[in-house]
């Protein structure tokens, strides 16, 4: 993948309009945290003015690989292809913290080790080792610390749906792609999921050795790590015969249907074709079929990066919860909620000014409950609540739809 | 430009203005480090040059205190809002400090009972025009970038936009300005009053100084009520020529648009698939046509607009239909400039102003020029005010580059021979410089350059920008 | 309020070396020529030495290079129509007459501008861009005889202002002759330019101190279809300002035109026109509005209705062009009425936010009442734009507490945030007050840039800095 972003880097034409949606450059203002200056920190890096710093890794973290400026760059640039290559750069040339290469390299390609580090790592506070602008209080998906996060759940999600419910007469049969944060914490998201789409007649198999999509490897520059998750995954879900594949997380979507074409080459495009949004598929599929009762609640919803900037989907989860609730918009709604991987850590005061604004908007919104579709916002706007005491809920949209869902017709357990 | 300039070696002088620097702003506003001076290196035009420090200031003291540190170490400085230009303006061509406006981005008060506000130079001019227009009220300029460049830029260079015609530039809009000069003192011009005529117009002097005379810190600009209505109507057709007298025949109709863009084959081309709409093979040439004011207005000129168009031999108009359609219509418009890349890989960006009358001819004249296979040229821009943007797109082939400047020059002297002026909103910067003397004589020259020496006597203020 | 004569005669030599340059024809040297030369419209009066009257760039040219050499002050003046003192000789020396050279060079429709000699009369054209369906907004009230060459000069505003803004809006291009007889040319005749450095509007309402302007380029906009004007007495200025609020703030209508005249111009306009203004009425606006037919109408019974719901006392709608020009009239014979309450006058013409027009009336009618001077005022309401008339007879004492309050008065707008003069210019009339509205080192700038353009200080001299 490194092969093209130096002719890349060229097409850039310094316009600036990159700064009109990057959500770390609204906030700071930095030209160093855009990808224009990113980009040109790329060409420097080929033009080898400048050599891999401290610096120049922070500058690279800062990017929150929502790609935002790809759908707005009137050049073309495929901003992903460089900045990929200046994480990987990174970790190439700076190696990649102790710690995290253990997980990614070890760790995460070892279901039983996660299981056990995860325990393990709930009962201890850890700082990883690096220093860096803001206070590095927790690696999200992994430790706790000064933040508010859910408490690991006692039976994983793979565990509890290690037998697939079998249905009558399904419509389809889908395979479900947890990820991390829902096999480990939020494990009602995935109940929701399989309840949801079992009462829809679609039977849903969660393929017991799948494995972390690669995101966290990725954003940290350790490709080689992503391709062998990727390479297990692949043969995971396709020994299934699924219809489909769904998930409920917005980056493990974006991961598995797009960056695997990267990864793993040509040769995913068909499954990559199958894979959705719940959401999405919600709506593709049983669109016009199911009925619901909506629940006496306002709801609104937060646009994850990952579902709206890079795969467009914005009508989808709004149409599944407009059956479902009383739905109302919120401003900005597909603004950052700051989430997500290294950048919390590395630039966490910048976290937390997004996520002020995030909360401020659903507030704006005079909505009782925030739904989205990544539990990576889930577990950000949580926390945002739960520092101010605030009643607003935080949930996935699935799990609205799975209050509201009447069992008739359709709908009804075969 | 692929290359930067040698920056200077960390010379003692430097490092001692980097240390005063630090002293006195704090180390949190001056940056030096390779990386950050690489962000700052360069603007819209691609060209490069790398600063010796970043500063950031917070408040004009800030703005003060680094000028009278650099104008002490005689050490050169290049204000930047947000690097958006097309001429160069931000590009530290000299190394030396780079004073990196945007974030100084308040905008510090907003009296919709005055029709006035104050604003800090980082603010980006749409974030503005946004906040007023929660008042109803409206800031006309509107350059192409106004969603990313900030106000301190396009007072630097009195940057026009797609309203001109009906709203007139930048400098019609400002009425006040705190300008730090290049001796560190500051100095406030105009009045935050609708009119004033006290003593000589500084204001207008330091409108499209390019950073060359001093710093502005606050600018104060006038409000008009925002229109209640705008409608957008899109005119293809299959002539240049017919375009053009479209344009002329609406004006002739007493009406002036909000605004009027005209787009030729070459353009269209380039932005073809932007829009939600794909515009066909058989258009060769556009007109995109805003119109606003109430809806009894709108009713009247609407219609006359698109019959005028018609009568033009438009084989096709469309008024949009919802805020969607508009939002598409004039997204590919402002896709234009960057997406002319997808031509050729390199630009060279003018912006020339002719009167009206002269368009046909100086398009005429443009296309004989470039009798080249090799040399795309796209026209597009603001006809009802004669501002066209002519780019000259060319590839990476030994001697293009050279061809490319050879037609330029050639139409720069065709501008000026019409009537025309080098530049109608981008500036002169470093790009066109050299073209300075086509349109101004050796004694205004002089003149321009004496009121230079005067605020700037060092020379440090943008040094390489405007003039040779 | 002053008057001066000098003796610093212009030697004979001096006087052939014009006559030979510039024809004798164009040379005055008689006392009645001179005389006539001596004033403006502030009343003050300074006899000139010599009067001439260019009729080309190259006489004028010739005239300002022979003055700088011999030092000879050169005072332009378009039709000396000006509230400032702006082309009143007071330091003697040639009295530039510039109103022979009026002619309109070039009116080219498509491009929608217009090039003209200095000395076309504003109205003049005004009414040949029309014959074209062309506009060029500003319009003082002097329109009728003053010339482009002074509006440009000072910068005016004008009736139009609120929403076509000011001279210094419409000017592209100038040509203009420097002191020392060099001739330059500013600006481009297109809509836009951004070439150098912005020497047009530089030496837009520079009030003749830095060079001449020979030739002016301006821009023109299309020919509103039609005009509306509605006339509304109030009791008081309460309640216009009330009105002016509604109107602009609230509604945000645009008007073309906002007059207001308070009491005192309407007892000194009352029965000089034809019409009938009601015996309570202490105060009225006049408003135009303008567009295509609709709009106009439209807007016109909107502002009626938020004249009357502000408690207006009568409105009067214009029905045709002569009950327009009635309305009008009233308010262009303002300003010379106000002659009928006392011989002499002092205009000031300050600007303020229009949110503070309230406050600073109301302190400006305090000071009248401290210094038991009458005080009126009427302007262009819309833009805080108020033309304040200081009234009062002759008289050395009288002089020193007209003095004492305008200074007042003049502290109190700067105070408020507003500009000590916003279209008449400062001239010598306002010179010692710049110090209020301009910090010394910004003066200090101006005076260097004037020393820059005219080191033997040969241009109006006495004007803007004392």
């Amino acid at each position: 993948m490194s092969t093209d972003w130096k002719t890349e880097v060229d097409k850039c034409s310094k316009c600036g309009k990159c700064h009109t949606v990057c959500p770390v450059f609204l906030e700071t203002g930095d030209e160093s945290m855009v990808s224009r200056g990113r980009i040109s920190l790329a060409e420097a890096l080929r033009d080898k003015q400048i050599v891999y710093t401290d610096k120049l890794r922070d500058y690279v973290y800062s990017c929150k690989k929502c790609m935002r400026c790809r759908t707005v760059c009137p050049s073309g640039v495929d901003y992903e292809v460089i900045i990929s290559a200046l994480l990987s750069g990174v970790a190439e040339n700076m190696g990649i913290p102790l710690l995290p290469r253990i997980i990614f390299r070890y760790i995460l390609p070892r279901r039983i080790l996660f299981d056990l580090m995860l325990k393990v790592s709930s009962k201890i506070q850890w700082l990883i080792p690096m220093k860096r602008r803001g206070q590095m209080r927790h690696l999200p998906l992994l430790f706790m610390g000064k933040r508010w996060i859910p408490t690991l759940a006692k039976k994983t999600a793979l565990q509890k749906f290690r037998k697939t419910k079998k249905l009558k007469n399904p419509k389809m049969r889908v395979g479900l792609f947890t990820g991390c944060l829902i096999n480990y914490i939020y494990v009602d998201i995935a109940e929701a999921v399989v309840d949801v789409l079992n009462r829809m007649n679609i039977e849903v198999v969660v393929p017991q050795g799948q494995l972390c999509c690669g995101t966290p490897s990725s954003t940290m520059g350790d490709f080689k790590s992503t391709k062998k998750l990727a390479d297990v995954n692949k043969e995971v879900f396709e020994s299934q015969k699924l219809d489909a594949i769904v998930t409920a997380c917005a980056t493990c979507t974006k991961a598995i249907k797009m960056d695997y074409l990267r990864t793993l080459g040509p040769s995913w495009q068909s499954m990559s074709d199958k894979i959705y949004d719940i959401s999405e598929f919600i709506d593709k599929y049983c669109g016009d079929e199911y009925e619901t009762k909506p629940i006496d609640e306002k709801v609104t919803y937060h646009d994850p990066c990952h579902l709206l900037w890079v795969r467009g989907i914005s009508d989808e989860p709004r149409n599944v919860l407009k059956k479902s609730s009383d739905f109302v918009e919120m401003d900005q709604a597909g603004a950052c909620c700051g989430g997500g991987g290294i950048f919390t850590i590395i630039h966490y005061d910048l976290t937390l000014k997004m996520l002020e604004r995030k909360v401020a908007s659903i507030e704006r919104s005079g909505a009782d409950t925030v739904a989205t579709n990544c539990p990576g916002c889930v577990m950000q706007i949580a926390d945002g609540f739960a520092g101010k005491n605030s009643k607003i809920k935080t949930t996935h949209s699935i799990q609205i739809l799975q209050k509201a869902l009447v069992d008739s017709g359709i709908n009804k357990e075969k | 430009m692929k290359h930067f300039k040698k920056t200077k070696t960390e010379s003692k002088k430097h490092q001692k203005v980097l240390n005063e620097l630090i002293m006195v702003l704090g180390g949190e506003k001056v940056l030096s480090a390779i990386e950050d001076r690489i962000c700052y290196s360069y603007d819209g035009t691609k060209q490069k040059a790398l600063p010796d420090i970043v500063v950031r200031p917070g408040c004009t003291s800030d703005v003060s205190n680094t000028l009278k540190i650099a104008n002490k170490y005689e050490i050169p400085i290049y204000a930047r809002g947000a690097g958006t230009g097309l001429t160069g303006g931000a590009v530290p061509l000299m190394g030396g400090i780079v004073l990196d406006l945007k974030s100084m981005n308040r905008i510090i008060e907003i009296c919709p009972e005055d029709f006035v506000a104050t604003v800090e130079p980082g603010v980006v001019t749409k974030h503005f025009q946004d906040e007023i227009a929660k008042f109803d009220l409206f800031y006309p300029p509107d350059p192409s970038s106004a969603a990313f460049s900030t106000i301190g830029g396009n007072v630097a260079e009195c940057a026009g936009g797609i309203t001109g015609l009906k709203y007139g530039v930048t400098r019609d809009y400002i009425l006040a300005l705190e300008i730090v000069l290049s001796d560190g003192s500051v100095i406030n011009t105009g009045r935050k009053t609708l009119r004033s005529v006290t003593g000589y117009d500084l204001t207008r002097l330091f409108i499209g100084s390019e950073g060359t005379l001093g710093v502005f810190t606050r600018i104060t600009v006038k409000l008009i009520p925002k229109p209640k209505k705008i409608e957008t109507l899109a005119a293809y057709f299959s002539d240049r020529d017919d375009a053009i007298d479209a344009a002329d025949l609406i004006i002739d109709n007493n009406i002036l648009p909000r605004t009027l863009e005209f787009m030729d084959q070459m353009t269209i081309s380039a932005v073809r698939g932007y829009g939600e709409a794909p515009i066909g093979e058989d258009v060769k040439a556009l007109l995109l046509i805003d119109i606003d004011g109430t809806e009894e207005s709108i009713s009247h000129e609407l219609p006359v607009v698109e019959n005028a168009c018609k009568e033009k031999k438009a084989f096709k108009t469309k008024v949009a239909e919802t805020p969607r359609e508009r939002e598409s219509i004039w997204a590919v418009r402002r896709s234009i400039s960057p997406a002319l890349y997808n031509i050729a890989p390199h630009k060279i960006n003018e912006d020339i102003c002719v009167p009206r009358s002269k368009i046909k001819e100086i398009l005429q004249k443009v296309d004989q020029i470039n009798e080249h296979q090799t040399i795309y040229i796209a026209n597009f821009g603001h006809i009802g005010d004669g501002n066209i943007h002519v780019n000259i797109m060319y590839n990476d082939d030994p001697g293009q580059a050279a061809l490319a400047e050879s037609i330029v020059n050639k139409i720069m002297r065709e501008v000026v021979a019409v009537g025309g002026t080098i530049s109608g909103e981008h500036g002169i910067g470093n790009k066109k410089s050299q073209f300075m003397e086509l349109e101004i004589s050796p004694k205004e020259l002089a003149i321009m350059k004496r009121f230079k020496g005067f605020f700037d006597p060092k020379g440090i203020m943008n040094p390489g920008k405007m003039f040779i | 309020m002053k008057q001066e004569t000098h003796n610093n005669k212009i030697q004979a030599k001096v006087f052939e070396e014009l006559c030979d340059a510039i024809g004798r024809e164009n040379v005055f040297d008689n006392i009645e020529e001179r005389v006539c030369y001596s004033f403006d419209a502030t009343k003050e009066k300074s006899i000139p030495d010599l009067v001439i009257r260019p009729h080309s760039t190259e006489q004028v040219s010739n005239t300002v290079s022979i003055a700088n050499q011999h030092n000879i002050p050169i005072c332009p003046r378009g039709a000396g129509t000006g509230l400032s003192g702006g082309s009143v000789p007071i330091k003697g020396g040639i009295a530039l007459d510039l109103k022979n050279m009026n002619r309109i060079v070039e009116l080219n429709a498509r491009d929608l501008t217009v090039t003209v000699e200095p000395g076309v009369v504003t109205k003049d054209l005004q009414d040949e861009a029309a014959k074209h369906r062309l506009f060029y907004p500003p319009e003082p009230g002097s329109a009728g005889f003053s010339t482009i060459g002074g509006n440009v000069a000072e910068c005016t505003g004008g009736m139009t202002g609120m929403k076509y803004g000011v001279t210094r809006d419409y000017v592209l291009a100038l040509e203009i002759v420097l002191p020392d007889g060099s001739v330059i040319n500013t600006g481009s005749k297109t809509l836009r330019s951004v070439a150098g450095y912005d020497l047009t509007r530089f030496f837009v309402g520079s009030e003749g101190t830095l060079g001449v302007l020979t030739k002016i380029t301006l821009k023109l906009l299309p020919l509103p279809a039609k005009i509306g004007t509605v006339m509304s007495y109030f009791k008081d200025i309460d309640s216009v300002l009330n009105a002016t609020d509604s109107i602009i703030v609230k509604n945000h209508l645009h008007p073309r035109s906002l007059e207001f005249v308070d009491k005192t111009c309407i007892g000194a306009v009352r029965g000089s026109a034809e019409e009938t203004i009601p015996e309570e009425a202490g105060a009225f606006l006049l408003i135009d509005v303008d567009g295509n037919e609709k709009n106009v109408a439209n807007d016109i019974s909107r502002i009626e209705a938020l004249c009357r719901e502000n408690s207006a006392l009568k409105t009067s709608i214009a029905k045709t062009d002569d009950e327009r020009d009635a309305l009008w009239d009233v308010r262009k014979s303002v300003s010379p009425s106000l002659f009928k309450i006392a011989s002499m006058k002092f205009n000031d013409d300050f600007c303020v936010p229009r949110s503070k027009v309230r406050e600073v009336l109301k302190k400006v009618y305090e000071l009248g009442k401290t210094y038991s001077i009458q005080v009126a005022a009427f302007g262009h309401i819309g833009e805080g734009h108020i033309h304040l008339n200081v009234i009062y007879n002759d008289g050395k004492e009288m002089d020193l507490s007209v003095h004492k309050l305008v200074s007042q008065i003049l502290k109190e707008v700067v105070l408020i945030g507003g500009t000590i003069t916003s279209e008449h210019g400062v001239g010598d009339a306002k010179a010692e007050f710049i110090g209020l509205e301009l910090a010394p080192h910004e003066i200090e700038i101006m005076k260097d840039l004037k020393k820059m353009f005219d080191p033997k200080g040969i241009m109006n001299p006495g004007k803007i800095f004392i």
